[in-house]
């Protein structure tokens, strides 16, 4: 066994030597191209998101797709103010007197839902209740509960515009939004650079966290450690080289993201800075995970004990303004100051300092 | 007799308890430590985290404004980042450091995606505000004036699951049958049991301010019945992704545990002793694996528990039984996945991208179609959604069960006869490249009395099925005449190879000799297979996709000797290629018949694809 100093030592070339070689390995074993396989999936994946659901599920992200106008069965009096608001909504209603017929026409698939239109005055006393009769476990419920918000919500408004003045206090606050040309939707901006840019910047650095782990468990398993140890290399230089190669391929693959995302049309502010982000988080994940590996030497416990607290840190950077997601997302659209920034990526790059010191502190203790 | 099949079943359970007890031992005092504080450590934050709301959006948006009264409005949301100013100063910053400008009572914004996007979240938090404002009064009848009520009706759908009709457990009669004009007038308005046909609403509108605030926060688990115009959401199905979450966590765990387990037995041939007993290799596969089986069942059970409550009524159980019922084939795919991947790989590194690879695709499996639970039939294709569907209330009957089930019992379970096959020294311990071991796992199921070209074809049908389901889930993002093109040409790649592997080899390994009637004989066998698993699949799965242009793709219609021909000329072309030249020439030749059977069916397809 080597003794306790040789296990201390650093040399840079020795650790760019065991950088190169598991480099090496990594490219021979084609794993490097599984793990982009996994990265294109995981994008595909949100795409689809993008594309599929905020299309399906957010309104103003059909506006420019024509939806058709669907048709919906009307039972009531066609002077009611909702039924107008109808009419002059996305909607072409059609009015029956009796629930009956419109029931019909609903089994038939003429109209795909039944509105009940409240016989209540809007400056009554009493509640005004619509019932609203959607065909179960269809594509149709959801369009057509889209299409209804609007008109539903108008009506609302203006029953509220008259009662409202009898609730002794209120006040509504009305501001007056000064519309320009651009038009998106906060449901598409907000997934795009909230959830998917830092998805996909920062899944090379959870990668690289699990590498790592492989990287060390296995000549712990292997028992090659031994053998590596009674040459002049000290257990540093080892896990030192492999911390290094884990490291540097993330922002490398971030980057990779960054263009593929720009070349769809996605404007990305601060990309150095970002990459820097994605270098530091890489670090502090890496070494993290080389921390538990040094200490488990097994790998099933250290990819479990990694995993929780990858989704630990996960979870706690729901709780603060510039966790690194919310960091990278301010970064994008230049929503954060230059000093601010600074001062976080100064924080998260000492934190990964004293891991290392961690680091350093296991395997001296081995 | 019996004493035959306690011999037959000792070596595995004396595998079994072996596997377990040791696995347990790995958990000394130290990591039961370090695990239960980790976990512990993780629960906190989650809980601290969902009672945040889970947004990782704070301070996206800057807005400047002047009256500091506002502030408080715009504090209610984690988007804004306020900043108060007087009129000159904010005037300047208009549409250079602001995206919002609010000069009271107006609000300028800039040009940008940005600004427009700001424009829309501060809609929805003044929107917010109000309701909230409006509900501190406690004067429902002024502040709340409307009310719509939601109720689901069954009718027919243009998509049915076989003759799955969708019931709500506490219906005993066929749903979508028409109302009788008794029930009608019941359903109508006036009638009060207008809730309990289709939906069953079961909320009642409130009285009291309280009431609104209860009614507001409904569990992410409820479909809305009740609401005003402003609270009014259409059904977003993103739960099922969350169970998916809670159920394939474990999975995904126990599973790491699995195959590191399997991997254990490779690295320094710690196997070895365990092979030279008098054990067959299913033995060791079995007894390795059911420990890991049940603890993953039993965590699942426990996932169960806290999603349903603990089980105390019968349909409670029934229901809970089913949900177990259907993780179970989905447990078995990730194991056989590992198992394979832990056999297979050449190092730790391979064997995780592998197994996240894997895990990453079966996840995408289960999560796209649940994502349309209830809104489209597809969906049924992932057990997920019948997962989604017990935990709503609802039940499933045994076609649904089979049609989302069936492909994973018989994927999980060839992969692990397929992987059994070469548990033994010369491919565990060697460097063998993974082609070969895979090529390996033909021979000895080609070597076996049973084995044939006709058999291996029929074998790899829910492969296919599986893979091109994927493929739609894959393609669905590209624009449609590309993503069926695409589609069509990887769908032709993924038949070819699996009908022509098995004759390959056969010449390969020299198990044939090469001869021209061989060749002809062979290829007919493999694509006669192929064409009557095909047949037989689409009988008992894809009726309810059939219709859609995917689902075209993959039956290519009702057609009967013309897709018979195409997939014997299909593995005719490879045959005979590797006959006339070399079977080395393999892949070049599976190319070139994809590319033939592609055109084919983009020929077939014309109508669809291009007007």
């Amino acid at each position: 066994m080597a003794d306790h100093r040789s296990n201390m030592t650093l040399s840079p070339r020795i650790v760019a030597l065991i950088a190169k070689k598991e480099y090496r390995e990594v490219m021979h074993e084609k794993t490097f191209i599984l793990s982009v396989l996994i990265q294109l999936f995981i994008a595909s994946f949100s795409t689809f998101l993008v594309i599929g659901l905020t299309s399906f599920y957010d309104p103003t992200a059909l506006g420019e797709l024509d939806m058709g106008s669907t048709k919906i069965a009307v039972v009531g009096n066609n002077e009611s103010e909702l039924y107008l608001l109808l009419q002059n909504s996305d909607l072409s209603p059609i009015l029956y007197s009796e629930f009956s017929d419109a029931y019909t026409a609903f089994y038939d698939r003429k109209v795909d839902a039944i509105l009940i239109i409240p016989e209540g005055p809007p400056d009554g006393y009493e509640i005004l209740d619509i019932d609203i009769y959607l065909p179960r476990s269809d594509l149709k419920a959801t369009l057509v509960s889209l299409q209804l918000k609007e008109p539903l919500e108008k009506f609302e408004q203006s029953v509220r515009d008259i009662r409202t003045k009898r609730v002794s206090g209120y006040t509504p606050l009305d501001l007056n939004i000064v519309e320009r040309k651009t038009k998106t939707s906060s449901t598409y901006f907000e997934f795009l650079y909230v959830a998917l840019l830092p998805l996909l910047v920062f899944t090379p650095a959870f990668i690289s966290g699990g590498l790592v782990v492989d990287f060390i468990t296995e000549e712990f398993e292997r028992k090659t450690i031994d053998l590596l140890l009674v040459s002049p290399i000290s257990l540093f230089d080892v896990i030192s080289g492999k911390v290094l190669l884990a490291t540097i391929i993330a922002p490398v693959q971030a980057f990779a993201w960054v263009i593929l995302l720009m070349m769809n049309g996605i404007v990305i502010h601060n990309v150095v800075t970002i990459l820097l982000l994605v270098l530091v988080v890489a670090m502090i994940l890496v070494l993290v995970s080389g921390i538990i590996s040094v200490m488990f030497k097994e790998r099933g416990m250290a990819q479990l004990f990694y995993s929780l607290i990858l989704i630990f840190l996960f979870m706690i950077s729901y709780l603060f303004t510039n966790s690194p997601m919310n960091l990278v997302t301010r970064l994008s659209i230049q929503s954060i100051g230059g000093l601010e920034t600074i001062v976080w990526l100064g924080g998260y790059s000492l934190l990964a300092v004293v891991l290392y010191g961690g680091l350093l502190k296991v395997v001296e203790r081995e | 007799m019996i004493d035959i099949i306690i011999s037959m079943m000792a070596g595995w359970v004396t595998i079994a308890k072996w596997e377990f007890f040791r696995s347990k031992l790995k958990f000394d005092a130290r990591s039961l430590i370090l695990l239960a504080l980790s976990l512990l450590l993780l629960i906190g934050a989650s809980y601290m985290a969902a009672q945040t709301g889970m947004n990782m959006n704070n301070d996206m948006y800057r807005v400047t404004l002047t009256n500091p009264a506002l502030e408080p409005v715009l504090g209610i949301d984690q988007r804004f980042n306020v900043m108060t100013v007087d009129v000159n100063t904010a005037s300047n910053m208009y549409a250079t450091d602001a995206d919002l400008v609010i000069i009271d009572p107006n609000v300028f914004m800039a040009d940008t995606q940005k600004s427009a996007s700001a424009s829309e979240a501060l809609k929805s938090t003044l929107k917010n505000y109000r309701e909230g404002v409006l509900t501190s009064y406690n004067d429902i009848n002024n502040t709340h004036p409307v009310w719509v009520t939601i109720h689901y009706l069954e009718r027919p759908e243009a998509f049915q699951v076989l003759s799955g009709e969708r019931r709500r457990a506490s219906e005993e009669d066929g749903a979508t049958t028409q109302l009788s004009p008794e029930e009608i007038e019941a359903a109508a308005p006036g009638g009060r049991i207008a809730g309990e046909i289709g939906a069953g609403a079961t909320q009642k509108r409130p009285q009291t301010a309280q009431e609104l605030q209860t009614i507001q926060t409904r569990n992410l688990f409820e479909k809305q019945t009740i609401a005003t115009p402003s609270h009014f959401a259409p059904p977003i199905p993103f739960t099922a992704i969350l169970y998916s979450f809670l159920f394939i966590f474990p999975i995904y765990f126990v599973s790491q545990f699995y195959s590191s387990s399997i991997m254990d037995e490779r690295t320094n041939k710690k196997c070895e002793l365990v092979l030279v007993a008098p054990l067959r290799g299913a033995d060791i596969v079995i007894g390795k694996t059911v420990p890991y089986l049940l603890v993953t069942m039993a965590i699942i059970a426990i996932v169960i528990a806290y999603i349903k409550g603990l089980p105390t009524d019968i349909v409670t159980i029934k229901s809970s039984l089913l949900i177990l019922a259907t993780m179970f084939p989905i447990v078995l795919l990730f194991f056989a996945f590992s198992f394979i991947s832990a056999i297979l790989s050449r190092s730790f590194k391979e064997l995780t991208f592998a197994m996240v690879f894997l895990s990453v695709v079966v996840s995408g499996y289960l999560f796209f179609p649940a994502m349309f639970a209830n809104v489209h039939a597809i969906s049924t294709i992932s057990p997920m959604t019948l997962i989604v569907l017990l935990i709503e209330g609802d039940t499933i009957n045994m076609g649904e069960y089979i049609f989302s089930t069936l492909p994973f019992y018989f994927v999980g379970l060839s992969v692990f006869v397929f992987g059994t096959y070469i548990f033994r020294e010369e491919d565990l311990f060697t460097q063998k490249p993974i082609t070969q071991k895979l090529l390996d796992c033909v021979e000895i199921f080609l070597s076996n009395p049973y084995g044939s070209v006709f058999l291996l074809s029929i074998i790899f049908i829910p492969f296919v099925y599986m893979a091109q389901l994927m493929l739609i889930v894959m393609l669905f993002n590209l624009p449609l005449p590309y993503s069926v093109i695409v589609m069509i040409v990887l769908a032709a790649l993924i038949e070819e190879l699996v009908k022509s592997i098995g004759i390959y080899t056969l010449f390969k390994r020299k198990m044939v000799v090469l001869t021209l009637k061989n060749a002809a004989t062979l290829a007919i066998l493999a694509g006669a297979g192929f064409f009557a698993g095909e047949k037989l699949l689409v009988i008992i799965t894809l009726a309810p996709i059939a219709t859609s242009v995917f689902g075209s793709v993959m039956t290519m219609g009702t057609l009967l000797l013309i897709p018979l021909m195409i997939h014997i000329i299909g593995v005719m072309v490879v045959s005979l290629g590797m006959y006339a030249i070399n079977p080395r020439w393999y892949l070049p030749f599976v190319l070139f018949a994809s590319v033939l059977h592609g055109l084919y069916n983009l020929f077939i397809l014309r109508g669809i694809l291009f007007g």
